[in-house]
Order: structure tokens, then C-alpha cells, then sequence
């Protein structure tokens, strides 16, 4: 496959081998032969080192051939669980970026207006005696962290324990709220504990998988691949239901599309039809479930200073069916596009007590003005058929990022969040203070700035230091084309942590070199709550360091020497080791550092060294004590709740002077905003700019071709990228697609920072634009 | 050249003899499985009279309890 | 009396013709009428759908024996094309000038197979649905040529030089259009031994393969705007 295979016999015993595998993969399903995948790699002297993978949130287990202290070969690690040796393009190829030439290699500071090479011992000087100036002047409010779902766990932990436990300063966000921030909302009202029930292991088990807004082809390409295998060994079926024609439309069984925001309406239907068919499993219902609502009409956000908390109250089984009355199929199927006889056959597959069926979400949920809704509503399904928690049932919230589990929301670098709990709460903030140290007082108890609020602070200059690590919000965050003016002004002091140039650090008055993925240690956390450890790899070049050390060198320049006790060596262990602490218990026991060093991953809770892989279930969860055989130990009563939640429309539909949807997303070529896949030859290569997708009705009757270069203007800005037409992916009559990945064609400088009131997350996938010829 | 794979079942609790006793022939490479008690062999052997030599040699290993033929090759000598 | 029943009996047909013909005239003009409400979505992709067109064979694909004495090669794969993807000429006698592909060359060639006569394997089209072969397609019907010419014949793809790392995934050499669906091509007994996929069972192809070359008009490369 990768060398031409000139030696016939090579070749031929290689056949043989792969035939006797096939046999025995026959007689023993799911056997492993890993020494033989490793010897198929090309020899030298390669020592191949494990981690996990520097992409998105799957988590695949990847190993790194580094010879002479360079690394230059990336496999899939076949004793992963998750990946089974099998990566994506993305990957094979992550490391050929650390080699791009534009490399961060020193600290910079701006001087008059140019960026001056600086030693990194004097720009941390900079950057900490502005940090206490800062807040000196102006308070502590005056000074934020912005993280991300990409900073390992100790780095999200030494971020917390500054802002929180030292400066106490509720001021730290991450960019994991432009990603996951409805999923966790979800998660915390549904059951009262974050993260997914099940794990990767459902898809073996899975009749039915039912991707909701999700194209797992291109974006979970793994677990996609995974599922594809499970569909030709034995029948199960991939149903899609999206906005949008993808990749993953056309390797499943059937597609299903529906007009965007209505997948609030089509979810209520499908209770309706469980409810009213008698697809309900009782006794489920009754010994583990209550009903809830809460407040309506709540709002998206686009005020600055917009505030919301939700009310709940409890309800009846008989209230919630009263409200379920206004979707029928039939109701339903007038506005949303999607037939009677798609939403019957979606809630006949739901309601079917022999099939097992396994709901995927990621960003079509979660980017929602109503994400936490929409969250609450996939649960219902699962809840009200009892289908969760067991081996191949269960709905599954995938994630983005390879550790917006295990840092944003285990490590919570959110500005609500502690290590364990919420600052809100007083047990919480004490039990915090114990492990780091300081009097409980220093911690807030009330949330200061999300994110989108966080960068309208520093436009009306309220905050006037930020410091943002190992990401890129001035090509992610929504209607960049405020927020960007915002960060360039002078009020604002900005540092930026990264390992290339980005938009980001342009607008920067103090750059930090940061070490890459395998050039520091580190642990990551998956979207299956799998923890991964990786030891430094390679050296970095020049002065880059990894940021927890960074941050750790502020702290002590700031005083707070005696927080930060840990050595340059070693302080990976010594953090994860404090830091493990908050998690002791049967319902979250992180695994011993050494017990992460051997094995490829471990998923957490880890109870008596076994990996719990199914919560809430008692037959395989410890931490279940109820003595029935589900426990949803989250909630105080031990029962899970189903949410009443009713359709409310997008903030912004296409009228008459924007006529169309914007839809953004993804593509399997570039991660995120581009800044590591764009520099890996390959990926460039295979996808080299931005485009404007239409759906071939529209292009014609706009007279717009293949590659002509469109402009797409929307209330708040506009951009410019060529059309593609019948290539990627084919979105609904009236709707645009674009991915993000570009920072030349930024098509954030269009999108709307609506939110979803409850989780504070932006909706990227649906605002009016128009589109014209330039 | 005749190239033959096989699987190999050894006898309770002797996995790691025979995997010792395989790995010492010159003929044979070992592939074990790694979570169960099963092997592949690929054996490589110049002419027809050597390998039924080899397989006389194999059916005298003790830890062995089965040898199933999977497939079998035969490449001319040059290639 | 026998006379006025034949005339109302006449009538009464001549009513109904005239009802029945009303009817008819009345019906065809609101079908003439209905608006041309388009169809429903299509929902295909023309550059995706192909990857995945003969992954139910898959797993035949792994499991086939490989029968080395009649494996095609690179060299025989590209003999009969005037350049890298180029449509490839017939190198076989055709059984009717007049047939179409569904009914004569895809009986063959949509899922391939041993013929003795030519002692080979057929290879499978990357397109069974484009029913009109010899669009493209032509046979050899002589060996000389009309006047000379002195077209090169650009070198062919190579295999095995395509990754850009050691072990890591092989870019696709080649163009997609026409030729999306993979497995055509690389897997089974008709699949040129060089290019052969090793594990046509991961049937997502694209994963871990991407094109090397994509051309939406006018790549610019990528710069970043400094803003100083």
C-alpha cells in the first residue's frame, strides 16, 4: 500500500498472512494481532512512541515514529479501543506541521507597532507585571484567560487554579463554548452529570445509528468507518438526518432532510408517536423518570449583557402528554420539510423494544439558539423507550476536540465551573479551596463572562487584558466582524499562546511560543470520557514551551509561587496527581498515572481497576446504590428527567432581502480554523480554500458556475469565496454551505452571535444571507 | 517457492513454548494473537521436498495441538 | 316503433361519447395545467456517491483469493490509453456495432469475472451507470495510422511513491471525475496488482486518501494577511 510492491514474495507472504488473519478473525471476532500491524510498517530506526491524536474529539490512539529525535512517521495504535490502528488523512499526517516554516520559535512583542524577537524569560516578565498592573488599576474583573478544548489537562488545571483560586477572578472561558457548551447544559439538566453514558464499544452492538445534523464521514471519520464495518458484517443500519446532503448521506441506508431549527419539532414528534403508539417502557418511566418545564420564549442573546436562568417546575406524565398533542407527525410535517412517513419510520425504529439504536449529535445540536432544548429532546427519546445505558442503546454526544471533555469540562474552564462542581455552589468552592490551597473566599461564587460575552467585554473595553491559549477565536468566534475591530483596539492588552501565526496573534501585543502536541507531555480526555496519556516525544524548536508551564511561570512571577509548586520535569504528573483528587469517588475515579502510562486510553470511572463503560446501569456501574437496575445518581431523587420543550424558531430566517440559510461547518481535510492542517502540504493540497456550496437549482437560477467567486452578505458582514456546485456536499433548495477552515475567506465575518440563553452557545449553523456575483 | 500460512492452536497453558518452539525454526514466522490462544505461522521453504520436511518437524512439536492450513502459494524461484 | 328504439339508442351512445369525450378533453387540459413543480430533492452527490458504489462487495474483496496467474499489471492497465486518464480503447472484439453498454459491454463489465478466451479477468467500470460505452469507448480496427504523430504519451502514474510519509496514507495520483468509486479499480482479481488496496473492507476510502490535486478555478495559495 505504501511501498510498491516490487518483491513478489514479500507480497505474497504478506497475502498469506493477511488470509490466516481473515480466518481467524472468523472463528474469533475481535481478535487482535498487534505486533503484526506494527511489523508492517517500514523498518529503520524508528522507536514508535503512543498518545492520543492532536485532532477531534474521537481520540483515536495514534503512534509516532521518531527517529534521530525527529518524528517522522505517524501510524494508528493498534491496541486502542477507539480506533483499532485505523486513523483519517488528517491523522496520518498531523506532525508535518510542526516543520512549517512560519513556526512560532521565540516569544514576540510588539514595539512600535513591530514584533521584536524577545527571550521567553522576559516576555513572561511582560506579560505577568501587566497582568498585576492590570489588575491593580482596574480590578480583577479587568483580566481574562481564554483556553480551549485543545490545552491538555494540566494546562486547563493550572488555568483554573490562577484565574480562580489565586487571582479570584471568575474570568475564564474557553472555546469549548462555541462547541460543547449545549451538550453539557443538556447533560447537567437531563441527568445531573456531564458526559456521555455510553461508549464507543455501542456501535458492536447497535442495530440502528441515527445521526442527527451529523456528518460523521467527514468529521468522525473513524467511528463513521467503524459504524460502516458494523453496517456490511452485519446488517445495521446508518440513518441520516440533516439539513444537508453529505458524505455521510451517501454511504447511509436512508437520508431524511429537514428545514434547519425544526429538528426541535420533528424530536417532539417522535415522542408524540411513542407516547400515542404505546412504544413507552413503562416500568422504565415510572421507577427512574420525572417531568419537567421550564421557561419559554427565552431569547437569543444579542444584546450585550443578555441574562437568562431557567426556571424549572415539575409536571405530570399526563401535562407532558397534553403538550406532546401539538406535534403530530402530521403538524409537524407542514414546517418541517420531512414527511408523516419519515418522522413515523424514525419513531417506529425509536419505539421497536427489539432494535437497539444509538442517536449520534455533535455540532447540528449543540450550535443551536436552542442547543440545550434540542440536547433535552434527543434524551426524551431515549428516556421515554427506556433505550440508554446498555450495550448498543443509548444517545451519544460526540465531541470536537480532543479534550473538550477531558480539560473544558472535567478540568471546567468554564467561568461557572470548578475541577468539581460549579463556583455557585459552597461545597463546591470549598472543596476547591482545599486542594488548591487558599481561603475559600478567594473563589467568586457568580459566573462572570461566556465567551461571546467575554469578547463584547473587551470591545466595550470592560476587560482590558486577555490572555488566550492554543486557540483562534478571531477566526472561530461568530461575527468576527465585531469582535476583531474589538480586539485590535488599545484599551485591550493581548497575549497569545500558540504554535503558528494565526489572525489571533495578529492582533497580539505579546506572542508565546508554544510547544506542539508530541513536543510536551500531557493528558487528554475523549468524547467516550476515555483518558489519555502521552509522554513528550521530540523536542521542540527554539524557545517554545508547553503552556502549562507558561502559565505556571506568570503565576510565580505574580506571587503565587507557593500554588504552583511543580517542576519543570515533572509537572504533568504532579498536576494530574493533585488534580485527581476532585474526582475520587466510584462516580468519577480518574485512573492512576501509571495505569495511563500502560494502557492506550482508560475510561473513566475507574473503580477497582476496571473502566466503567456503561453508567447508570447497575449491572455495570459501581456507583449505582439504589438497588434497581438503573441509577441516575446525578439528580439528588436518582431519576432522570424529561424535559418539555417546545419548537421556537431561529433568531434570523430568510426573508425577502436575505433569502437564503447560511449553514458553516467542517470538512475531513482541516480541523478547526486551519492553522496545523493548512500547513501539512497534503491537506492543503486536497483542499486548498473555502467555498460557497448551492444546491444546482439555485446556482442556475442565479446564473452562478462552478468556481466563480460569489459574495455572500448577511446584517453584519460579508465575504467572498467561489462557488462550488455538486462537489462536496449538496445543501436543501434555499440554503448556503461554507466551512470555516479559511482565514483568507472568513465566512465568521457573516455569521450571527445569537446564543442559546441556557448554555451560552452561538449558533453557527443558521442565519439569512444573500448572494451575488462579484 | 512454496509459501503456506497457517493457524496454530497450542495446548493448554503452552502458548509461549510454542511460539518459542516456532520462532526457532528457520522456515516459520510466528504471529501470535494477542488476546487468545492462537497463532498464524507463514512458513517459507525453497522446494516441495524441504517442506515436507518441515511439516514432519511441525507435527513433532508437543505444545502444538492443531495446525490448520490457510493458504497456500508457490512462486517461482526468481522473484 | 323498432325504428325510434335504433334512434335513441344511437342517441343515447352519442350522449355518452360526447360525456366520455368531454370528460377526456377536460381532464387533459388540467394536466396541461399543472404547474411544473419540481421534483423532489435529488439527493446525490455525483463526486461523493461513487466511493461507496461497490462497498456491499467488500468483503468478498478481502476474502478473495488472489489468483497470480492472471494478475494485470500497471503497465497492461495503461496500454491501451492515449495518456493518464484517458478512456481506454477496446482491446476486444465488440459483439454488436449496435448495441448499447447495458445490454452488451456491462454484462461483462459491471462486475468483472474470468474469461477464458482472453485468460483473463475483466475489469469492472467505475461507472455502470453511463450506459453509452462507446461514447468514449472505441475498438482497434487497425494498427496503422492515417499520418504520423508524434503525441508523447505522458508517463504513467506510478504507484508506491504517493505518501508523504513513511506508512502513512498514498494521495490519489489521479483524477476523480468518472473514476469515484474506488474499489473498481484497486480491489478484486481484475485490479492491477500494483495498485491493489490491501483492505478494501474500510470502505470509506477518502478517510485517509485525499486528492493531490483539486482544481476550483484559480487556487490561490494560502497567505495571511499581516496586519502590521
Amino acid at each position: 500500500m505504501y511501498t510498491s510492491l516490487t518483491n513478489r514474495r514479500s507480497f505474497i507472504k504478506k497475502m498469506a498472512v493477511l488470509s490466516a488473519m481473515t480466518a481467524a478473525a472468523s472463528m474469533f471476532p475481535g481478535i487482535v494481532f498487534a505486533s503484526e500491524q506494527e511489523n508492517g510498517i517500514p523498518d529503520g530506526d524508528l522507536e514508535w512512541k503512543k498518545g492520543p491524536c492532536r485532532f477531534c474529539g474521537v481520540g483515536c490512539g495514534i503512534l509516532v515514529g521518531v527517529e534521530n529525535g525527529k518524528a517522522i512517521a505517524v501510524k494508528g495504535d493498534p491496541n486502542s479501543s477507539v480506533n483499532k490502528g485505523l486513523l483519517c488523512v488528517k491523522g496520518y499526517h498531523q506532525i508535518m506541521c510542526t516543520q512549517a516554516s512560519d513556526r512560532l520559535t521565540h516569544a514576540l512583542v510588539k514595539k512600535n507597532g513591530t514584533y521584536v524577537k524577545t527571550p521567553i524569560n522576559e516576555a513572561l516578565d511582560i506579560v505577568a507585571n501587566k497582568m498585576k498592573s492590570t489588575i491593580e488599576q482596574h480590578g480583577k474583573d479587568a483580566v481574562a484567560m481564554y483556553t480551549s478544548g485543545q490545552s491538555t489537562i494540566p494546562e486547563g488545571y493550572v488555568a483554573s487554579k490562577l484565574m480562580k483560586g489565586a487571582i479570584g477572578t471568575n474570568n475564564l472561558d474557553c472555546n469549548a463554548r462555541l462547541c460543547m457548551a449545549s451538550a453539557v447544559a443538556g447533560f447537567l439538566t437531563t441527568f445531573g452529570a456531564d458526559e456521555p453514558m455510553g461508549c464507543y464499544d455501542d456501535i458492536d452492538h447497535a442495530d440502528y445509528f441515527i445521526t442527527w445534523g451529523n456528518n460523521m464521514a467527514e468529521m468522525h471519520p473513524v467511528l463513521f468507518s467503524r459504524m460502516l464495518e458494523q453496517k456490511n458484517r452485519r446488517g445495521a443500519k446508518i440513518i441520516d438526518f440533516a439539513t444537508r446532503t453529505t458524505r455521510s448521506s451517501m454511504a447511509s441506508d436512508k437520508s431524511i432532510l429537514f428545514e434547519p431549527q425544526t429538528d426541535l419539532a420533528v424530536a417532539n414528534a417522535i415522542c408524540y408517536e411513542i407516547v400515542n403508539n404505546g412504544w413507552v417502557n413503562t416500568k422504565f418511566v415510572e421507577d427512574h423518570i420525572n417531568f419537567s418545564k421550564g421557561l419559554t420564549d427565552i431569547g437569543y442573546g444579542l444584546e450585550d449583557k443578555f441574562k437568562f436562568s431557567d426556571k424549572p417546575t415539575k409536571i405530570s406524565f399526563e401535562d407532558y402528554k397534553e403538550f406532546l398533542k401539538d406535534y403530530t407527525p402530521e403538524k409537524v410535517a407542514k414546517y418541517s420539510r420531512v414527511s408523516v412517513k419519515d418522522i413515523k419510520y424514525l419513531a417506529a425504529i425509536y419505539g421497536d423494544p427489539n432494535k437497539k439504536v444509538v442517536s449520534y449529535w455533535c455540532m447540528g445540536m449543540n450550535q443551536h439558539t436552542r442547543g440545550t432544548w434540542m440536547n433535552n429532546l434527543m434524551y426524551n427519546i431515549h428516556l421515554l423507550t427506556g433505550k440508554i445505558s446498555m450495550p448498543g442503546n443509548g444517545p451519544f454526544s460526540l465531541t470536537g476536540q480532543p479534550s473538550a471533555c477531558g480539560t473544558a469540562r472535567e478540568v471546567g474552564t468554564f467561568t461557572h465551573k470548578l475541577p468539581k462542581g460549579v463556583v455557585m455552589n459552597k461545597k463546591h468552592r470549598e472543596l476547591a479551596a482545599k486542594i488548591w490551597k487558599v481561603p475559600v473566599e478567594n473563589i467568586p461564587s457568580k459566573p462572570t463572562y461566556h465567551t461571546t460575552e467575554m469578547f463584547r467585554a473587551v470591545d466595550r473595553g470592560d476587560i482590558k487584558f486577555i490572555w488566550t491559549q492554543v486557540t483562534n477565536p478571531l477566526v472561530s468566534l461568530p461575527k468576527t466582524s465585531r469582535y476583531r475591530p474589538g480586539m485590535e483596539k488599545d484599551s485591550c492588552f493581548v497575549v497569545v499562546s500558540d504554535v503558528f501565526p494565526t489572525p489571533t496573534s495578529d492582533v497580539a501585543d505579546v506572542i508565546l511560543p508554544a510547544s506542539w502536541h508530541i513536543e510536551k507531555s500531557g493528558l487528554y480526555g475523549n468524547s467516550e470520557r476515555r483518558t489519555q496519556h502521552w509522554d513528550k516525544m521530540v523536542e521542540g524548536p527554539g524557545e517554545t514551551t508547553p503552556d502549562a508551564w507558561m502559565t505556571i511561570e506568570v503565576a510565580k512571577r505574580m506571587g503565587y509561587g507557593d500554588l504552583f509548586p511543580y517542576s519543570k520535569e515533572n509537572h504533568v504528573e504532579e498536576i494530574y496527581n493533585e488534580y485527581k483528587e476532585f474526582h475520587a469517588g466510584a462516580k468519577h475515579e480518574m485512573a492512576p498515572l501509571e495505569v495511563l502510562k500502560e494502557e492506550s486510553g482508560v475510561i473513566w470511572p475507574y473503580v477497582d481497576g476496571k473502566s466503567t463503560q456503561w453508567r447508570f446501569n447497575a449491572k455495570y456501574d459501581p456507583a449505582c446504590d439504589n438497588g434497581k437496575d438503573f441509577h441516575f445518581y446525578g439528580k439528588p431523587d436518582g431519576k432522570a428527567v424529561i424535559w418539555q420543550r417546545p419548537f421556537e424558531p431561529a433568531p434570523e430566517t430568510p426573508d425577502e432581502e436575505y433569502p437564503f440559510w447560511l449553514n458553516t461547518g467542517r470538512v475531513i481535510e482541516h480541523w478547526h480554523t486551519g492553522s496545523m492542517t493548512r500547513r501539512i502540504p497534503v491537506l492543503h493540497k486536497a483542499m486548498p480554500n473555502a467555498y460557497i456550496e448551492f444546491h444546482p437549482d439555485d446556482a442556475n437560477a442565479l446564473g452562478i458556475r462552478n468556481g466563480e467567486r460569489i459574495k455572500i452578505t448577511s446584517r453584519r458582514g460579508s465575504c467572498i469565496m467561489p462557488a462550488s456546485i455538486n462537489e462536496r456536499g449538496l445543501p436543501t433548495r434555499g440554503q448556503v454551505f461554507a466551512p470555516f477552515f479559511d482565514e483568507n475567506l472568513m465566512i465568521n465575518d457573516v455569521t450571527i452571535d445569537a446564543f442559546c440563553p441556557i448554555s451560552k452557545e452561538p449558533d453557527f449553523k443558521k442565519c439569512a444571507v444573500k448572494v451575488e456575483k462579484v | 517457492m512454496p509459501i503456506k500460512s497457517y493457524l496454530a492452536h497450542p495446548k493448554k497453558g503452552k502458548r509461549a513454548e510454542l511460539v518459542n518452539a516456532l520462532s526457532n525454526l528457520q522456515e516459520c514466522e510466528v504471529i501470535p494473537a494477542e488476546n487468545n490462544d492462537l497463532l498464524i505461522v507463514v512458513t517459507e521453504t525453497s522446494n516441495k521436498a524441504q517442506e515436507d520436511k518441515l511439516k514432519e518437524t511441525l507435527e513433532t512439536i508437543d505444545s502444538l495441538k492443531m495446525l490448520s492450513m490457510v493458504s497456500g502459494f508457490n512462486t517461482s524461484k526468481n522473484d | 316503433m323498432k325504428r325510434l328504439g335504433i334512434i335513441s339508442l344511437f342517441v343515447i351512445l352519442f350522449i355518452a361519447f360526447i360525456a366520455v369525450w368531454n370528460y377526456s378533453y377536460q381532464t387533459g387540459l388540467e394536466e396541461a395545467y399543472i404547474s411544473l413543480e419540481p421534483n423532489n430533492e435529488s439527493l446525490v452527490i455525483p463526486s461523493e456517491t461513487g466511493v461507496f458504489q461497490r462497498s456491499q462487495y467488500a468483503l468478498d474483496y478481502a476474502n478473495i483469493p488472489i489468483d497470480r496467474n492472471h494478475q494485470r499489471t500497471l503497465d497492461n492497465y495503461y496500454k491501451n490509453r492515449a495518456f493518464p486518464g484517458a478512456p481506454p480503447s477496446i482491446p476486444h472484439d465488440v459483439i454488436d456495432e449496435l448495441s448499447m453498454g447495458d445490454n452488451s459491454c456491462l454484462k461483462c463489465h459491471s462486475n468483472g469475472g474470468f474469461v477464458e478466451k482472453f485468460n483473463a479477468y475483466t475489469p469492472v467500470t467505475p461507472h455502470p451507470e453511463l450506459v453509452n460505452c462507446r461514447q468514449c469507448h472505441v475498438p482497434e480496427q487497425t494498427n496503422s495510422v492515417f499520418k504520423q504523430n508524434s503525441f508523447e504519451k505522458k508517463r504513467v502514474l506510478g504507484a508506491g511513491n504517493n505518501n508523504a510519509m513513511p506508512g502513512s496514507p498514498p494521495v490519489i495520483p489521479h483524477q476523480l471525475q468518472l473514476r469515484e468509486n474506488c474499489l473498481a479499480c484497486h480491489a478484486g482479481p481484475s485490479a492491477p496488482r500494483e495498485i491493489r488496496v490491501s483492505h478494501p473492507e474500510r470502505v470509506n476510502c477518502r478517510q485517509c486518501h485525499v486528492p493531490s490535486e483539486v482544481k476550483i478555478e484559480d487556487i490561490k495559495s494560502f497567505t495571511r494577511n499581516i496586519k502590521e
